[in-house]
């Protein structure tokens, strides 16, 4: 081999490691979501009634979405690593999310609401996982995956609050839940809606006047994850 | 040809360069020496390496009042080293606005052996243990984003994250290490049963037949090196009907949990009273009189104790005795752990 070769493979290889991020076929999914309480979009301050005629204002709509899995139409699957989102209905940014993949047709979203045991066991995270966001029991380590919050006169806990914090990733209370999304079309973005009636009437009829808190893993944390995990489903276009 | 041979260079330039941008952070390594006979530590160091930059770091966020709501509450104000990081002569310390904390500060030392934190275990991870008594209303009654802004505009603060962790970036994350790599090398090895057992000094005689008494009565729950055996425990404490604490019932909703609390260390037990979770035994000769006549029994009673410890008074005089040689004053004066102490030379173990 000449000089010259040698120089030339040489600088290809550094080039392609320096690129090889840029070079590889990388596709864009873009999931967009829209909050709703029933058929009307919901609104952080505005008065509305739940399924069972309790009137209630939300204050606070937040959740975690995690390790998320994409299947396209060879039934192929791909897991997004570090997929680690939270969604806040306060933050109109947060409710994007963007996905890189290498599947070409997407049929399949799938993802957890909340936050793998790894990530719940393993110190203090960074990003969006960081204790900071307020997202974490910091007196019982774990992760907080979604909270509803705000004033409703049928609350008798004080100042006629609702507080719903549900978490728990240990055995027995593991509130962790998967979802999947069937996808029939291809259009970008994919537009996602979040109900939150279905935090109180689904599996599970949960009425603020029976039970306003709910601040640790446990029972009622593991029925109001029943309840949210219906509440996603595929806007169509 | 030319080119190629100028692009090459180019190429190993821009390697050269970014190799020599990063070599300009070096910390100086520490080393949690293990005292010889205890097992491997169970904090996991491969994600937080040890280093005399992290440790200073850890030690001034530890002396740091501003990780309080009102400046007023440092981790320090609470975790005293002449009482081994107990509050002294305090059953339950006091916190912002004149709250007063539900239970007994615990004694903060080895704590790297420790798998979980808190009378009920409920922490998980010794990195996020201070995030508990920061947030506390109750303890530092500070929130964790004020916390990290605070340390963002102080630029003492930028340049010590920076000598720890190779940039100025201030996180939770961060802190948590630092102040991890302060705390694990709050290590208590060097107490005068220590020095007996490593055969460099003796026992005089109330000490040695107190040592063989706790050998007969206390070993169980309280086992060497550490004194504890970690395990949680109803150990009769009646419930008091203000704070009703359940103690690990809190965590794990089971009844069988009801009223249980972790075994604390005996090392340093000397200086770390009152004693009991909620600080409720103003002296060692109150912790006796509950084991061998107070003590509530219930279903959850730990098992040894079904008939509560009977002790006789000549007991209970030899085991005091015996006790007081688990206090270290060498780790009670070390000059590294303390908010005044700033020497700059490395921490070095006294382990002989």
């Amino acid at each position: 081999m000449n000089k010259q070769s040698v120089y030339s493979v040489i600088c290809l290889f550094v080039m392609f490691i320096l690129f090889s991020g840029y070079i590889l076929p990388q596709k864009k999914i873009k999931l967009q979501f829209h909050h709703f309480a029933g058929a009307k979009p919901l609104v952080l301050g505005d008065t509305i009634v739940n399924p069972f005629g309790e009137k209630l204002v939300v204050e606070r709509f937040k959740y975690y979405l995690s390790n998320f899995i994409l299947t396209d139409l060879s039934g192929k699957k791909e897991s997004i690593p570090n997929s680690y989102f939270l969604v806040d209905e306060a933050d109109s940014a947060s409710k994007t999310i963007e996905l890189n993949t290498s599947l070409k047709k997407i049929i399949a979203i799938e993802f957890m609401i909340g936050i793998d045991s790894i990530k719940n066991c393993s110190g203090i995270q960074t990003g969006v996982l960081d204790p900071m966001k307020a997202m974490f029991w910091t007196w019982n380590t774990g992760y907080v995956f979604a909270k509803l919050e705000g004033q409703s006169s049928a609350s008798k806990s004080a100042a006629h609050r609702f507080t719903y914090h549900v978490g728990g990733f240990k055995e027995g209370e593991n509130a962790i839940k998967k979802i999947r999304l069937a996808l029939t079309e291809q259009n970008q973005p994919i537009h996602v809606s979040a109900d939150i009636n279905s935090w109180f009437n689904s599996r599970h009829p949960i009425k603020i006047s029976e039970s306003p808190v709910c601040h640790a893993p446990g029972p009622l944390a593991l029925q109001l994850a029943d309840n949210y995990s219906n509440m996603f489903s595929i806007l169509p276009k | 040809m030319k080119q190629l041979k100028i692009i090459f260079f180019f190429c190993l330039l821009v390697m050269i360069v970014s190799g020599w941008i990063n070599d300009g952070f070096k910390p100086h390594p520490l080393k949690l020496i293990v005292p010889k006979g205890w097992p491997a530590p169970i904090y996991d160091f491969k994600t937080n390496p040890l280093t005399q930059e992290g440790f200073d770091l850890g030690k001034k966020l530890f002396y740091d009042g501003r990780l309080s709501r009102d400046g007023k509450f440092s981790c320090g104000s609470c975790h005293q080293q002449f009482a081994a990081f107990t509050t002294m002569d305090h059953s339950l310390s006091h916190g912002f606005n004149n709250a007063l904390t539900t239970r007994n500060a615990p004694a903060l030392q080895n704590l790297a052996w420790q798998k979980t934190f808190m009378a009920d275990g409920g922490i998980t991870h010794l990195d996020l243990q201070p995030l508990a008594p920061i947030t506390a209303e109750n303890e530092m009654a500070e929130t964790i984003e004020n916390v990290i802004n605070k340390l963002k505009s102080d630029k003492d603060y930028r340049k010590l994250f920076k000598a720890a962790f190779g940039n100025d970036t201030i996180n939770t994350q961060r802190m948590g290490k630092a102040l991890s790599q302060f705390m694990v090398l709050l290590v208590s090895s060097n107490s005068k049963y220590d020095r007996v057992m490593r055969g460099e000094d003796q026992f005089i005689l109330p000490e040695r037949l107190g040592y063989e008494i706790f050998n007969k009565k206390c070993i169980n729950c309280h086992p060497a090196p550490f004194f504890t055996d970690f395990n949680f425990r109803n150990v009769g404490l009646a419930v008091d009907d203000v704070l009703n604490d359940l103690g690990r019932m809190r965590v794990t909703r089971q009844s069988k949990d009801s009223l249980l609390f972790k075994v604390p260390s005996l090392r340093n037990v000397a200086v770390t009273a009152p004693y009991g979770h909620d600080g409720r035994f103003f002296s060692l000769i109150n912790v006796f009189e509950h084991y061998r006549k107070n003590m509530v029994l219930g279903p959850t009673t730990d098992s040894l104790l079904k008939n509560r410890m009977p002790l006789t008074n000549y007991e209970i005089g030899q085991l005091r005795a015996f006790l007081n040689t688990l206090t270290d004053s060498a780790f009670l004066r070390d000059s590294r752990f303390s908010e005044s102490g700033g020497n700059n030379k490395p921490p070095t173990n006294h382990v002989h």
